[in-house]
């Protein structure tokens, strides 16, 4: 029964000044046990925010990152999933679910979380699941109009992963949820 | 089969629950839950099973219902939940996320508690099986009951609970081999083999069938019937008898349901089962709704637990008491968990039998004052054995606790019990104490919780004080000096006839007097004038003062000794014989005490004493005539009934500064108003004496007490005590006489008070001198007082005040050449 925060592109200070406080308001310590960032955070203020949350922190780098030493890829294994994490501007085009599924097998992971296009996306591809947390702050984005802000909570439990998705859409919190299973065959290994 | 024969009758177990049979003994956890009052106490086992399977059906209901899995989808799953509400970081309390989180919380703090659970006999106790049951029924029980939440020391409780459980098991299991035919289910395995019809049936064969079995079955024994077996192998095939009432769930010893059945018999332990000592109370920090003392539970059971052992062991009370030892420190943990870290497993599953064998329900009280109650625990047979067994356990390190003169070592002591012990010695001792417990019980009061409170080393008030009581003002106000004078005189004459009295009394009698004597002069020398009592007494008493106080005073003052030093103790021992209890504290300081206010709490002890003191006088004859502080603040309070000795007024007057606010309020016209008012005042106020007003309060007490009582140096606290006594509770008072009587003549051992006699006269000489030099202290500050008194005060009278101090220091001063003439006669 882990429980995994993915979030990203925040872009405080620069387009957002902080989590919508409803979000804040959902975030305590104490229940999540892993958090993964896409990127963009773009402070380290926010990095510390985040590290209050949860010790286990893992971030990548995204374009507008002012800490250059975050790595460009990260993969972890959680339970019996394998994590992938990227911010996502290097997989082109932006937001494609082919390429992304490159990087998911490049990587070999079950479940890739990729931002960028600051729009949650959930795709269960080939054996794996895609998912893009979108923006948490609902930052500015040039590639996507009406940006809401939107995370992700992964509850991993043996060979079930749920996910809960949390938007805000008009002021309102709205949480959808996916479930995905593992098959325990092996993973897609064409080769 | 042999089977056949059993299914017939109803079975009985009659037999069994004899109490000479043991055999249902030796199932120790059907006993205990007989006694836990799980399992109704009758002889048909289809009662004993059907109450099983109810118990048990309401445990598995209940941990459906609240251990939460969220992953699991609830009714079926097939709706679809508000996600909005349910999803892991929902603030929503109602959320099952929300409560998983609450239950994992929940689980951590039990865990860190089971981890330690019986390290020795880890092999059980700490195998997962057996942790994850205890910490389910934990979790359960917790649950269950919020508001007690979950608190170290309840694993312990749990655990020799599910012990007894799975030790039964195994006897089962024993017997199960060794009884194979009787208890083996051969249903499916009749020999029937080829054909199964009945009209076909080949009786040869099946004979033959029927031998080849014996035969097989080499050393079993081979009992064909189920009454020729032992009756507690009848015992347990009877309950384990899987077609029996309520089939499988009815087993009554059962590997499958133990977890049920230790949490039934944990609730029931926990929640006394309506009985009278429900031990969740022992874990509750507040005190009980209906408590009288307004203490916690177990504070309360503590004080008991002292009030016992100063009846029945006074010299090791005031031992203990005066090197600050108080009860808490060790009876918390041995009441919380009922003895579990002071003996070994199975020691301890010896004394928890006898503990659970005594009856829980409430025994009926019959005092007529209601507001007097005694000792909560003590309302039961069971509670009175614990109580006793705590004491005796006291009395089996008896001698290292009396050897030491340090606090630290006799806690060491207490809290790491013996490990090589007579177990049965001391369940014998405790359950003669039990009986005295029981006794004491009705004339306890509540004074005694004051004690537990604050006594920072103030070990046994005497008592004294017929607090004037409610009675109106006007009468008191009539009563003019000449009163106190005449009381004088009352008390020098019925001095004279007591010692005439005391010399006729037999030896026996003089020797009590002695040890009652010594202890005097341990609580006089104990007695500190420091102002630091504070928070001594807990609450004032509410109980009313009678009116014929004043009466009842003047006769027994007759009693009262004092202008001789000799007579002076002698009246005190007198008194002392007299007194209910033995060294209680803080008897003195409830009657006076509630003089003041009901409400005091934090207050100094003093202050609480005297407030209560002066209400409750009659109805805490507790304490032995041996003075302590608290005697001392109660005297200087105690209005017109006031006896105090000297030696008490200069410790009273210094408690008395930290007492009630009422002083303050109150307008005292004189002295012996203030008695009427203070009573009066103090029964109606209910609020909080804040400390500034105490402080101002106690300059006060000094004024309008201090020296009237000064001058009823003669009446003996104890006199006052045995006036209070009589004059509420003549029966009562003499049946404390008696108990204390043979109490003192059981409990103090003759060669103690041999010993004693030598320091007594050494003692009493101190003690004069020191109440001397208080005298002076006090005069002294009154006239400071009376300054700074006016100064402080806002509401009263000032000229009134002032005429008062002076009014006291002369009384002071006169009681000054009393002193002086006691110790010239010595």
């Amino acid at each position: 029964m882990v429980l995994v925060l993915a979030l990203g592109d925040l872009h405080i200070p620069h387009r957002a000044a902080d989590l919508p406080p409803k979000f804040k308001s959902m975030l305590v310590p104490g229940k999540i046990q892993h958090i993964i960032c896409t990127g963009n955070l773009c402070i380290k203020e926010v990095q510390d925010y985040l590290k209050t949350l949860c010790p286990d922190l893992h971030i990548t780098r995204g374009e507008y990152d002012e800490e250059t030493r975050y790595p460009e890829t990260k993969t972890l294994t959680i339970g019996q999933f394998k994590l992938g994490l990227c911010h996502g501007h290097q997989v082109i085009p932006w937001g494609d679910l082919d390429s992304l599924a490159m990087l998911q097998r490049q990587l070999d992971v079950d479940i890739l979380v990729t931002g960028h296009t600051h729009q949650f996306t959930a795709y269960k591809h080939e054996g794996g699941v895609v998912i893009n947390p979108g923006s948490a702050t609902g930052a500015y984005s040039s590639i996507t109009y009406d940006v809401n802000p939107s995370f992700v909570l992964m509850d991993i439990d043996g060979l079930r992963v749920v996910v809960y998705v949390y938007e805000l859409i008009d002021g309102e919190v709205k949480v959808d949820k996916i479930d995905f299973k593992k098959t325990t065959a092996t993973t897609h290994s064409a080769h | 089969m042999s089977r056949g024969i059993v299914e017939e009758e109803a079975p009985s177990l009659t037999r069994v629950f004899s109490p000479e049979n043991r055999s249902l003994g030796a199932l120790r956890s059907v006993q205990w839950r007989v006694n836990l009052g799980i399992l109704p106490p009758s002889p048909s086992v289809n009662d004993l099973r059907r109450e099983t399977a109810d118990s048990r059906r309401r445990y598995a209901g209940l941990r459906r219902r609240l251990l939460v899995d969220p992953h699991v989808p609830k009714d079926g799953g097939s709706n679809s939940p508000d996600l909005v509400m349910d999803n892991p970081l929902s603030q929503n309390p109602d959320s099952t996320w929300g409560r998983f989180f609450r239950n994992a919380e929940l689980e951590k703090m039990v865990d860190q508690d089971l981890s330690r659970l019986y390290p020795e006999h880890g092999s059980y106790f700490q195998a997962l099986g057996c942790q994850g049951m205890l910490r389910r029924i934990l979790l359960l029980w917790c649950l269950r009951h919020p508001e007690c939440g979950y608190r170290q020391g309840m694993h312990e409780l749990l655990a020799p609970l599910l012990y007894v459980l799975h030790v039964d098991c195994e006897r089962l299991s024993d017997v199960r081999k060794i009884h194979k035919d009787h208890f083996i289910d051969k249903f499916d395995g009749l020999s029937f083999e080829e054909n199964d019809v009945a009209y076909n049936f080949d009786f040869k064969k099946f004979l033959d069938s029927m031998e080849d079995e014996v035969g097989s079955q080499g050393n079993s024994k081979k009992v064909r019937s189920l009454d020729e077996l032992d009756p507690e192998i009848q015992t347990i095939k009877l309950l384990t008898d899987a077609y029996g009432a309520e089939g499988e769930l009815g087993i009554v010893l059962s590997e499958k349901f133990m977890e049920h059945d230790a949490y039934c018999m944990f609730e029931a332990l926990m929640s006394g089962a309506r009985g009278s000592v429900a031990m969740a109370d022992f874990f509750a920090p507040f005190p009980a709704a209906e408590s009288h003392s307004g203490l916690p539970p177990v504070i309360e059971a503590s004080t008991a637990l002292y009030h016992l052992l100063s009846i029945v062991d006074s010299s090791l009370h005031s031992h203990l008491v005066e090197l600050g030892v108080e009860p808490q420190y060790f009876a918390l943990r041995w009441l919380r968990v009922l003895f579990g870290r002071e003996f070994s497993l199975h020691d301890l599953l010896v004394v928890w039998d006898e503990i659970l064998t005594a009856d829980n329900s409430k025994l009926g009280k019959v005092s007529g004052n209601e507001e007097i109650s005694g000792f909560k625990i003590l309302d039961s047979h069971r509670g009175a054995l614990i109580v006793a067994m705590a004491v005796s356990m006291i009395l089996y390190v008896r001698s290292s606790l009396l050897a030491t003169e340090n606090a630290t070592t006799c806690l060491q002591r207490l809290l790491n019990f013996p490990e090589n012990i007579n177990l049965k010695k001391l369940i014998a001792k405790a359950k003669s104490l039990q009986v005295l417990a029981l006794d004491s019980k009705i004339s306890s009061s509540l004074s005694t919780f004051d004690v537990a409170y604050s006594r920072s080393k103030s070990a046994v008030s005497g008592r004294n004080l017929s607090s004037g009581p409610v009675s109106p003002n006007t009468p008191l106000s009539v009563v003019a000096d000449s009163y106190w004078e005449e009381k004088w005189r009352v008390l020098h004459k019925a001095e004279e006839l007591r010692q005439d009295d005391s010399l006729d009394k037999l030896a026996p009698s003089g020797k009590r007097r002695w040890s009652e004597k010594v202890r005097l002069v341990l609580s006089r020398t104990e007695s500190d004038p420091s102002p630091a009592r504070a928070g001594k007494y807990k609450k004032g008493h509410r109980s009313s003062v009678r009116r014929s106080l004043l009466e009842d005073l003047s006769q027994q003052l007759g009693l009262e000794e004092d202008t001789e030093a000799g007579d002076c103790f002698d009246t005190s021992n007198i008194e002392d014989r007299h007194s209910v209890e033995g060294q209680v504290e803080g008897q003195n300081d409830t009657s006076i005490a509630s003089i003041c206010t009901a409400e005091e709490r934090c207050e100094s002890g003093s202050g609480a004493s005297v407030s209560e003191e002066s209400s409750s006088i009659f109805s805490d004859p507790a304490s032995s005539g041996s003075i302590s502080n608290d005697h001392e603040n109660d005297t200087e309070k105690s209005s017109v009934a006031s006896n105090l000795s000297s030696d008490d007024n200069d410790d009273r007057h210094q408690s008395d500064l930290e007492d009630s606010p009422l002083p303050v309020s109150s307008p005292p016209e004189d002295a012996l108003l203030s008695y009427p008012d203070e009573n009066e005042s103090s029964g109606k106020t209910v609020s909080a004496s804040k400390e500034s007003r105490h402080l101002s309060g106690r300059f006060q007490w000094l004024l309008k007490f201090g020296w009237n009582n000064v001058s009823q140096e003669a009446s003996d606290k104890g006199v006052s005590n045995e006036t209070a006594k009589s004059a509420n509770r003549d029966s009562k008072s003499s049946t404390a006489d008696s108990s204390t009587a043979a109490g003192a003549s059981r409990y103090s051992s003759p060669t103690s008070q041999r010993d004693v006699v030598d320091q007594n006269v050494m003692g009493s000489l101190k003690n004069l001198g020191q109440s001397m030099l208080e005298h002076i202290q006090v005069l002294e500050s009154v006239f400071q007082q009376d300054r700074v008194q006016v100064g402080s005060l806002d509401n009263l009278s000032k000229t009134n005040i002032v005429g008062k101090g002076q009014v006291t220091a002369m009384t002071a001063l006169k009681e000054l050449r009393k002193i002086s003439n006691l110790l010239s006669e010595m």
